[in-house]
């Protein structure tokens, strides 16, 4: 049950787009790649998430609950995203704004990067983790700067050299993980082996243990968007073609995630308990939730505004991941929620794109009138991610809130006014984009098609939808629990 | 054998073999220029011919002109005797005192000047004013680099000091070596200070001094020079491996034979090197020889400074720690540097050492004796060769990569330098941690390079500098690697090279297309996302 057969599936796919000669062969052939490529991963996670099969490891790959549940979410969004690419890239290659190199870059490089997505989150080694993370960075750098404008180069400069940074300082953390182990007398692969590091953790000295930690914190953080570190997240997000911003947004920075929770496993079972851990993840959310709160305000291109509440969720799961163990659960049900309604939002946010060909809020005006099915999955899609219900992140923050008003009442509270706040500006900038100006233009305006992309966005929303019912009753909330458990927050 | 007879059997050798490494210099140059060139036994010949010519001495002199031959020649003479070339413990060796022999040579030098000045002609006199002014520089370094020695050897004679196998176990003493073989070039007029086949009078130092001479006076100034040049290149074999030199007292026959044979194949390698080395470098300019003698003189400081320490202080100094320092000191050097391919080499530079800190590691550890020798080795190919290659391959059209200077002059940058190393050594010795780790040398110097990574990526505003900063910081991992784990399987280490060599090549393109559509690599430029 390796990934073996996604790695040679991928491998094949990006070769096709780097070789094949016409555009319409590498859009069809990069498809059909999604789909088997996707479907081969959901035969290996999916029978693991739902029980039918048992959680396995070996010295290279892990597949327990909560790696099941990652590499499923990999697999749906990277078939979305190559759904939407395909009419994404094909319009825009047919509006010549990019060329035949650049799609082939962008279809090959698609392809590698979906596959360094996958491997971090079924693999076991800790290096092999480090090194696909840092190989995801790699493969989308000039997936950030495909358009060749100063903004883009720019963007993907910011994200390469702060990205490369902190996953740097996240392998000295990785090898001193590896060395404290060593310490207490394991030997070779098991220095390295997600699995052993579990089972070996109480031999640790508690000093190595937070240095090693802070490292993997600060160094994978930088890459996950946390404050101060997200400089580059705004720059990234908004200036990459939409489809790699829903991937960006959508799953990239729950895999930063989710190397960071792995090793704060292991920490809290070397150090006995997680309130060391919590007061980091604290600290951290919380920042991250109030700084974009004030961005949010001034926010001018939609872009940009969505790039921020990524940060600003991305913070909602840190802190809900210091409220153990009931914020580690809602931790996972916003992740799931997160990833579909962003993406969601990320695509919708590409079609309007495409027919404004702008991306500044001020420019976008009658958005109703001339692109009714965007606007209306858009408007769904700002609805759920402000949490309101019947979104599955109003399951999770419900959750979350229940858990930090008793813990924490002031940040509860501060927590309460930023998400306020950031719900007041996304909402008025939608709206905004609505309506027509104050002069009234009588333009002939084409009926908007509906296309692939607004299936895409429909069939993410209906998810979101479909899973708050599930995920608030009993049956859905133990799920998320049995995949929790013994990954996230030690069972007592 | 007594040490008598070695004593005079070593003076005859060198006499014998002198004028033969002469003419080898001057065959393996021809072979390397792709000319045929003259038997290596001409000079023999040339000497003969020379000792039968008639000389013509000009009338302004005074006796110091015929006085000088003697001289010098017996100076050389003397030091084939007394330094211990073939053989250590001879007779004469209690009068191999470096100062002795330092005064030696400097009676030499004067005398030749002496003897260029006395003819009044004005090329004598030129090059009389240039060898005074390269012996003044020269001088220090000698007598650094065997101060050094004798610090570590505790004998002031040099005996002594080829007589204690130095090198293996006192590493540091590469940087006095490497003095000691710039002092030799100078001393020898030899590149890149001096041209000896040059007849041009303009470019000449040396021969300038010997132009008046004519006939025996002649024969006997060039073959003093040729005596120089060969014990010189002998001595300087023999520091790097000692072991070629036998004791005296207690030899039979079948080892002097051994100890001629050596004598002759280090004479053989070493003008072979030489050859090379002069086809490879230009001659420098008079003026700039300051640079050259400086760095002589700073090297022979570094490697004096550090046998005082480690002798008062009674520290044992690895090759690992050498190596580690090494690498810190040129990544300083690149941090005060603006030019990109100045730069680049010094990376590449920090890198070699890195890799022979891994070699050093190797001897501690013989275990991992493999793993680490071939650590080393894909460094030095890929980030000695590979990436500095891709870095000046991408912006090779682009030569003045780094325009826009740093938020700091270089004064200041060597300030936040000491800073950055003062306050990583204050954090080290604060933190529980470093009990914890062994190796407290190499920890300290992975926290320093990269605490000086960021601080190049922070400090400096181009784009070059942020791409060799993310790299130093990467070294600096590297070396941390080295400090805890020692080696990591060899599929891990083969990906995160790759993944090294990929980056540079990205953020290269990446820097070369900033440059293209902001016209400059200036990063203050790229702040139109602000908000």
């Amino acid at each position: 049950m390796t990934p073996i057969i996604t790695i040679i599936l991928l491998l094949i796919a990006s070769a096709c787009a780097f070789f094949l000669k016409k555009e319409k062969q590498i859009l069809l052939s990069s498809l059909v790649a999604a789909f088997l490529g996707s479907f081969s991963v959901f035969a290996i996670s999916l029978p693991v998430l739902f029980g039918f099969s048992h959680y396995w490891n070996d010295g290279f790959w892990l597949l327990d609950g909560f790696s099941a549940l990652m590499a499923s979410m990999v697999a749906f969004l990277y078939l979305t995203a190559s759904i939407v690419s395909y009419r994404y890239i094909g319009k825009e290659f047919e509006e010549k704004k990019i060329s035949l190199a650049d799609l082939k870059l962008y279809f090959s490089l698609l392809h590698i990067f979906a596959l360094c997505m996958i491997l971090t989150v079924v693999a076991n080694n800790s290096l092999l983790l480090w090194m696909t993370l840092e190989g995801t960075t790699l493969s989308s750098t000039f997936l950030v700067g495909l358009y060749r404008k100063k903004t883009s180069a720019e963007a993907a400069w910011k994200y390469i050299i702060i990205c490369s940074t902190g996953i740097s300082l996240g392998l000295l953390g990785v090898l001193l993980f590896g060395y404290g182990t060593s310490l207490g007398g394991v030997e070779g692969g098991g220095m390295f082996t997600l699995t052993s590091l579990f089972r070996n953790a109480h031999l640790i000295s508690p000093e190595i243990v937070k240095w090693a930690f802070i490292f993997i914190f600060i160094g994978f953080g930088a890459k996950l968007g946390l404050v101060p570190m997200h400089i580059w997240l705004a720059d990234a997000h908004s200036n990459a073609p939409s489809p790699i911003s829903g991937l960006f947004s959508g799953i990239l920075l729950n895999i930063a995630l989710y190397g960071i929770i792995r090793f704060r496993f292991i920490t809290d079972l070397a150090l006995g308990n997680s309130d060391w851990s919590s007061r980091l993840f604290l600290f951290f959310g919380f920042v991250s939730i109030i700084v974009p709160a004030f961005m949010m305000l001034v926010q001018k291109n939609y872009k940009r505004m969505l790039a921020y509440s990524s940060v600003e969720h991305m913070g909602i799961i840190t802190f809900a991941l210091a409220l153990s163990p009931l914020g580690a659960i809602a931790a996972v049900i916003h992740m799931i929620g997160h990833t579909l309604t962003k993406s969601a939002l990320f695509f919708g946010a590409g079609e309007i794109l495409l027919s404004y060909q702008t991306t500044q809020t001020a420019k976008v005006k009658g958005l109703l009138k001339k692109a009714p099915y965007t606007a209306i999955l858009f408007l769904f899609g700002i609805l759920a991610i402000i949490a309101l219900p019947p979104s599955v992140l109003f399951v999770s923050e419900y959750t979350i809130f229940t858990a930090a008003f008793a813990m924490h009442p002031i940040l509860s509270l501060f927590i309460f006014l930023a998400l306020s706040v950031i719900a007041y500006s996304m909402l008025k900038s939608t709206i905004d984009m609505f309506f027509p100006a104050k002069e009234d233009e009588q333009q002939p305006q084409q009926k908007e098609k509906w296309n692939v992309s607004h299936w895409v966005m429909a069939v993410q929303l209906l998810l979101v939808v479909g899973l708050t019912f599930f995920l608030s009753s009993g049956s859905g909330f133990s799920f998320v629990d049995s995949i929790a458990k013994d990954a996230i927050y030690i069972s007592k | 054998m007594s040490p008598i007879l070695a004593t005079l059997l070593q003076g005859i050798f060198i006499l014998a073999v002198a004028p033969f490494a002469m003419g080898l210099v001057r065959l393996c140059k021809a072979r390397l220029q792709g000319r045929l060139g003259a038997s290596p036994l001409l000079p023999y010949y040339t000497f003969a011919t020379l000792f039968k010519k008639q000389m013509v001495i000009s009338n302004a002199t005074s006796w110091i002109f015929r006085a000088v031959p003697f001289v010098v020649l017996s100076t050389s003479v003397i030091l084939a005797f007394v330094l211990p070339l073939l053989f250590v413990g001879g007779k004469l060796a209690s009068l191999s005192d470096f100062l002795f022999v330092a005064g030696i040579l400097m009676i030499g030098s004067i005398f030749l000047v002496l003897g260029g000045l006395d003819t009044g002609s004005a090329f004598g006199g030129m090059g009389s004013s240039r060898e005074m002014t390269i012996a003044a520089l020269v001088e220090p370094t000698i007598i650094m680099v065997f101060v050094a020695m004798s610090f570590v050897s505790g004998t002031f004679a040099i005996d002594g000091m080829i007589g204690g196998q130095l090198i293996s176990s006192h590493p540091y003493l590469i940087l006095s070596i490497f003095a000691f073989f710039l002092a030799t070039l100078a001393e020898n007029a030899r590149y890149p200070l001096d041209n000896p086949a040059t007849h041009l009078e303009l470019t000449m130092v040396h021969e300038a001094m010997i132009l008046e001479y004519s006939g025996t006076y002649l024969a006997m100034l060039e073959y003093a020079s040729a005596i120089k040049l060969t014990i010189f290149s002998i001595l300087l074999a023999s520091f790097i491996f000692p072991a070629s030199v036998f004791a005296a007292a207690g030899l039979g026959f079948s080892s002097m034979i051994l100890a001629f044979l050596f004598g002759i194949l280090k004479v053989v390698v070493m003008m072979g090197l030489l050859a090379l080395l002069e086809s490879t470098i230009v001659k420098m300019r008079f003026y700039r020889i300051q640079e050259f003698m400086s760095v002589a003189f700073f090297t022979a400081l570094a490697g004096m400074l550090v046998s005082l320490f480690s002798s008062s202080i009674h520290m044992k100094m690895e090759y690992h720690t050498i190596f580690g320092a090494l690498a810190v000191f040129f990544v300083v050097l690149l941090f005060g540097r603006a030019r990109s391919f100045a730069m680049v080499r010094y990376y590449a530079l920090s890198s070699l050492s890195i890799a022979g800190v891994a070699l050093g590691l190797s001897f501690i550890y013989p275990d991992e004796k493999e793993h680490l020798w071939i650590f080393a080795l894909v460094t030095i190919l890929i980030k000695v060769i590979l990436v500095p290659y891709v870095i000046n391959y991408v912006q090779k059209n682009f030569k003045d990569f780094i325009k826009a200077p740093s938020f700091l002059k270089p004064t200041s940058s060597y300030f936040v330098i000491v800073a950055i190393l003062g306050v990583t050594l204050f954090v080290m010795k604060h933190t529980p941690i470093v009990g914890i780790v062994s190796f407290d040398a190499l920890l300290y110097v992975s926290i320093a390079l990269i605490g000086i990574g960021l601080a190049t990526m922070i400090i400096h505003r181009n784009i070059l500098s942020q791409i060799l900063g993310l790299l130093i910081m990467e070294n600096g991992v590297t070396v941390f690697t080295l400090v805890t784990v020692k080696s990591l399987p060899l599929l891990i280490e083969l990906g995160v090279f790759v993944i090294i060599v990929a980056s540079a090549f990205i953020l290269s393109v990446l820097g070369l297309r900033i440059r293209e559509f902001h016209g400059s690599s200036d990063t203050e430029e790229l702040r139109s996302l602000t908000e």
